[in-house]
């Protein structure tokens, strides 16, 4: 079935040394990224030779060659040799000792006794020659020329095996040191050309062909490239089609198409892959952002399992976004698009070989929605029916899994994540400090297992968090209980920068009356400046709980749900937000729509930047909806359109410095958060961000000063920790990782002064 | 009949709008897989010697091209479109190291085919594996305009005849669009084949009967006034359809070459539509052309490294 094909990427031949291939969608992409951008390491352009005399095709004259070439002594001597070579090429051959390549050739020779004539060889000899001019000179020379006609021969008898019908098969050749970019060249082009003069053959054939011309010349043919597309996924339709068939008679069925009909009529049917496109951003804004900003938020943002989901969101993110690109209606239609999107969306997951729903997905949740009448469908459905669909959803997984066991998806994709993160510097450093022997084997172990143990000590954390979400935690000893009027006591302490104490009163004050949405804000909004999002986003949403409408409060958490990557609830906060404004209000649909588009949001808030201009609030949603579909550019500017508005806030100076790093701006992110910084000099966030952008820079040194700078002001802040952490091992600090780990501030803010 | 080796596969023959005896040849090592490219320029005896042929220039390059266009305007300017990619403007007037004179690399992926406006003659168009189609005029460094709206390969592209700002494409995503230049999208979409869309080419003496040429194996003639139906369906090849030319000199005639390695002759108005088979290519024959300049004249390229020019009825390999 081609789509099994598809998705375990053919995988009759295992390429030794090819990148990890765990995850079959993650091939899918490889193939699909990987071929885009082939054209960088292609060969250098060729100075251009003379105009060479009549007839100077045939000639076999060096002179002319080494004259009209740029060629060094090395190519003059290849071409000697090369010359010499009629004969002693199958000689060579021979020598090699492999009986596989004596029958490889005598099945070319065989099919085209006529081909290689004396004057081929001459041919092939120079072409190898001026082949060679190119940067892969090095890696080539040493076989003298024969992997080029190796080459060449075999690419001869792929093209002409469309002239039988016998099969390509797979041959053992000599290393022939093709680049990374000719592997791909090879594999981009034969897929595609294969399908033009295999136009009799099935898919299957015309892939076994190219699979098979693929391993022989050891090159990752997980899929074939751009050629195996259009064709594919129209299978694929079909199979979904197949699989869904029993389920599309059943009445909830046809109620869930109709819904979904509707939805999509809702939003613009033509630009659905549009639409898609812009929807899918936060997820690959949350790759940016643990690009640019965080070597080891990682470890916080992924929860155990997690881990693998995000690698494979981030790959079929990247799959959707190409396929997405495709206007084809079918392309739009197809309901394995729509799987991918969801996957990159972080709506499903593959899990222990079974896709799940997420578990934060919403109520309204189109996957929900789905499952619930999928479920529904199923109990009305007969017996047969009901042992086809449930295996329905297996299936796909299984296609989507084969042949990886669960854990080493795990393991691979770990390590693709990790390797994304920059960390690779890290591992680097770690490696040559192994070398210089400044680790023994003994602590290299222990930090092995130590950093096992932090490892899933975070991942445990991470689930207390996410397990008490909505839950406010509050402090053990707060001095304030008892205070007479706490939320006075916070402001002030609030006002004064001590941002710490101030989420003491404040706390007090909420527990004293949990009723009063001012004291929670105030709460949210003190945590988010002491870099905690997410007791800023519980405090807000209690804040909300009291004061449905009050914008600082939807604002705020618009923002702290951007920070933390959630997309879908930025988008509704960032509405209701609109939906609540007096001047706006009428300009947002009054009944809120199932699901948010990032587009239809984003036009509204335009919209209201046209009519009052004069509105910075406008434009830091503005901004904040920008950072949201990755437009960097137009964000700064509206950072900037708001800063002109209101010129001593700080929290917009951060947010213009933190949008300004994620657009690898990282010199200006450091301006900017200096000004956050003179405005209000104890705030924290600012502080750690001033250090991340340090990082990014390589300047480590000073980024440790400015985390234990922050973190001196609020001990609190894990992820400064963490990022501290990362700073030390760059900077070969290693001797101040254990101050690190216990937390030994003192120590720390003697070693490094700012 | 003047034959013609070249070191590397051939993958278009054109002939000079300006010299009767000049052709190009856009070659490529491997077949276009992978490898080098070269641009060979070509001269004809005018009288019968001991060479009938010879070679008047040629440009290396460092990736294979695929195709090749000469200047409406200059006699000795050509275009080159390179599988990595770019476009490269070669000027025979100019000693070889000046050459090429310029080098436009804006496609991302391979460019397949490339077309000289014959009415607006500063300007050329390329179609490429990144699903894009370029406008581009001698004058300026960058492409005017890009046209993206075929979802996969753009293989071919083809100005029409009579009006200058209209082209025609040919894709992998079985559709033939044409386009208007001064119109943001384009201002038609023939599903034209169920299989990839090779090749397209305007009658020259009709601007609204457009030809393509497909996997499937046929060729097509259209009228773009009335696509719901072709006028002509021609089949004979046995292999996917590869390019299609259409006569300067007659109406009725279009010439045609396959991956079955032969080159047909066709009339598309005659119950029998295929007149000639020349089966002289031992590989696939990719490239045809038909001289302006000289009524009858023919060249194909292929695969086997041959170039043949030969008279309309002749036998191509005939000494």
């Amino acid at each position: 079935m081609a789509m099994r094909e598809l998705v375990t990427g053919g995988a009759a031949c295992a390429v030794p040394g090819s990148s990890s291939v765990a995850n079959p969608l993650s091939n899918l992409a490889n193939a699909l990224i990987g071929s885009s951008s082939k054209t960088q390491e292609r060969l250098k352009e060729i100075p251009t030779s003379t105009t060479a005399g009549s007839h100077g095709q045939f000639n076999s004259d060096h002179d002319d060659f080494s004259t009209t070439l740029p060629g060094s002594e090395s190519d003059y001597q290849q071409n000697q040799h090369a010359d010499g070579q009629g004969l002693a090429f199958l000689d060579s051959y021979h020598a090699t000792n492999r009986a596989g390549l004596a029958d490889a050739w005598d099945e070319i020779q065989h099919q085209r006794n006529t081909y290689r004539n004396e004057e081929g060889q001459t041919h092939l000899t120079e072409s190898g020659l001026i082949y060679n001019q190119g940067p892969t000179a090095q890696t080539q020379l040493s076989f003298n020329g024969t992997p080029q006609k190796i080459l060449s021969s075999f690419l001869h008898s792929f093209v002409n095996s469309s002239c039988g019908d016998f099969p390509f098969r797979p041959t053992a050749l000599p290393v022939l040191g093709l680049t990374k970019g000719e592997k791909r060249c090879i594999r981009d082009r034969s897929s595609i050309m294969a399908r033009h003069f295999f136009s009799d053959k099935s898919d299957e054939f015309i892939n076994a062909q190219v699979d098979a011309l693929l391993c022989s010349l050891d090159i990752d043919n997980n899929i074939q490239a751009m050629g195996s597309l259009p064709w594919r996924f129209s299978d694929l339709e079909n199979y979904w089609t197949e699989s869904q068939g029993a389920f599309a008679t059943s009445p909830p069925a046809e109620r869930w198409v109709t819904e979904y009909e509707q939805q999509r009529e809702h939003v613009d049917p033509g630009g659905w892959a549009h639409l898609f496109n812009q929807q899918h951003g936060p997820s690959g804004w949350a790759s940016e952002f643990g690009d640019e900003q965080s070597q080891i938020t990682s470890v916080t943002q992924i929860q155990g399992a997690h881990i693998s989901n995000l690698a494979a969101m981030e790959q079929s993110r990247l799959l959707a976004s190409t396929l997405a690109q495709n206007n084809d209606p079918k392309f739009q239609n197809s309901k394995f698009l729509q799987f991918v999107s969801k996957m990159s969306r972080g709506e499903l997951f593959i899990e222990d070989n079974q896709v799940q729903s997420s578990s934060v997905s919403v109520a309204e949740d189109w996957a929900t929605e789905y499952k619930k009448h999928y479920i529904a469908g199923l109990s009305e459905t007969d017996q047969h029916a009901h042992k086809e669909l449930s295996y329905g959803p297996d299936k796909w997984v299984h296609e989507f899994a084969t042949g990886s066991k669960q854990h080493e998806l795990v393991d691979d994709q770990w390590a693709d994540e990790f390797s994304k993160l920059h960390v690779q510097d890290w591992v680097e450093e770690f490696g040559n400090q192994v070398g210089k022997g400044a680790l023994g084997e003994d602590s290299t172990d222990s930090w092995a297992a130590a950093y096992d143990e932090y490892l899933s000590e975070q991942v445990a954390t991470k689930r207390r968090l996410d397990s008490s979400k909505g839950i406010y935690v509050f402090s053990d000893m707060n001095p304030y209980v008892g205070h007479p009027d706490p939320l006075k006591e916070g402001q002030e302490l609030f006002r004064k920068g001590l941002l710490s104490e101030a989420v003491l009163a404040l706390e007090a004050e909420v527990i004293k009356n949990p009723e009063n949405a001012e004291g929670w804000r105030l709460l949210g909004i003190a945590h988010a400046e002491n870099d905690d999002d997410q007791q800023a986003i519980t405090s807000m949403m209690k804040a909300q709980d009291v004061d449905p409408t009050n914008l600082e409060v939807l604002l705020a958490l618009g923002v702290s749900h951007t920070n933390e990557l959630e997309q879908a609830a930025a988008l509704k906060y960032l509405y209701q937000w609109l939906r609540h404004h007096p001047k706006y209000g009428a300009l947002a649909p009054k009944e809120l729509p199932d699901s948010l588009y990032y587009a239809d949001v984003a036009r509204i808030f335009n919209e209201a930047a046209q009519m009052s201009p004069e509105d910075a609030d406008v434009h830091i949603v503005l901004g904040v909806l920008y950072n949201l579909s990755r437009e960097y550019d137009k964000a700064v500017t509206s950072f900037k359109t708001a800063i002109k508005l209101k010129p001593r806030d700080y929290s917009l100076w951060n947010k213009l410095g933190a949008t300004q790093a994620n657009s690898v701006q990282s010199a200006d992110a450091i301006l900017a958060y200096q000004q956050a910084l003179d405005l209000k000099p104890n705030y924290v966030r600012a502080w750690a961000n001033m250090g991340i952008s340090y990082a990014n820079q390589g300047l480590y040194e000073d980024s440790i000063r400015y985390y234990v700078r922050a973190l001196s002001m609020n001990p609190k802040a894990d992820n400064a920790w963490q990022y501290l952490r990362i700073s030390l091992s760059c900077a070969s600090r290693n001797d101040m990782l254990e101050a690190c780990d216990s937390r030994n501030l003192d120590v720390l803010q003697k070693a490094f002064p700012l | 009949m003047p034959v013609f080796k070249t070191p590397f596969s051939g993958y278009s023959v054109k002939f000079s709008p300006f010299y009767e005896h000049r052709l190009a040849v856009a070659t490529s090592q491997n077949f276009g897989i992978l490898g080098n490219g070269r641009l060979h320029v070509i001269d004809l005896s005018p009288t019968p010697s001991p060479s009938p042929i010879s070679e008047f220039a040629f440009f290396d390059t460092a990736d294979g091209l695929y195709d090749l266009s000469w200047s409406e305007s200059h006699d000795s300017l050509l275009l080159a479109a390179g599988a990595d990619g770019s476009l490269k403007l070669y000027d025979l007037s100019l000693p070889p190291q000046s050459n090429p004179v310029r080098s436009l690399h804006e496609h991302s992926r391979e460019v397949h085919s490339s077309d000289w406006s014959p009415t607006r003659r500063d300007s050329f168009l390329s179609s490429s594996w990144d699903d894009s189609v370029k406008l581009w005029t001698t004058d300026r460094p960058a492409s005017v305009r890009t046209f993206k709206e075929h979802a996969y390969c753009v293989y071919s592209v083809a100005w029409n005849p009579r009006h200058a700002d209209v082209f025609a494409s040919a894709s992998g995503d079985c559709t033939a669009r044409v386009w208007d230049v001064r119109e943001p999208g384009s201002t038609m979409i023939i599903p034209a084949h169920e299989h990839e869309i090779l090749s397209c080419d305007w009658n020259k003496y009709d601007d609204c009967c457009l030809v393509t040429a497909a996997v499937d194996k046929t060729i097509r003639v259209w009228d773009v006034r009335n696509f719901r139906n072709p006028v002509a369906v021609l089949s004979g090849h046995n292999y996917a359809v590869r390019r299609v030319r259409c006569s300067p000199h007659a109406r009725n005639l279009i010439m045609s070459c396959s991956y079955d390695m032969t080159v047909c002759m066709w009339n598309y108005m005659s119950e029998d539509a295929l007149i000639e088979r020349y089966d002289h290519h031992s590989e696939f024959a990719v490239g045809v052309d038909f001289s302006v300049l000289v009524e009858g004249l023919l060249a194909s390229t292929g695969w086997d490294e041959m170039v043949y020019v030969w008279q309309q009825g002749m036998d191509p390999r005939a000494p």
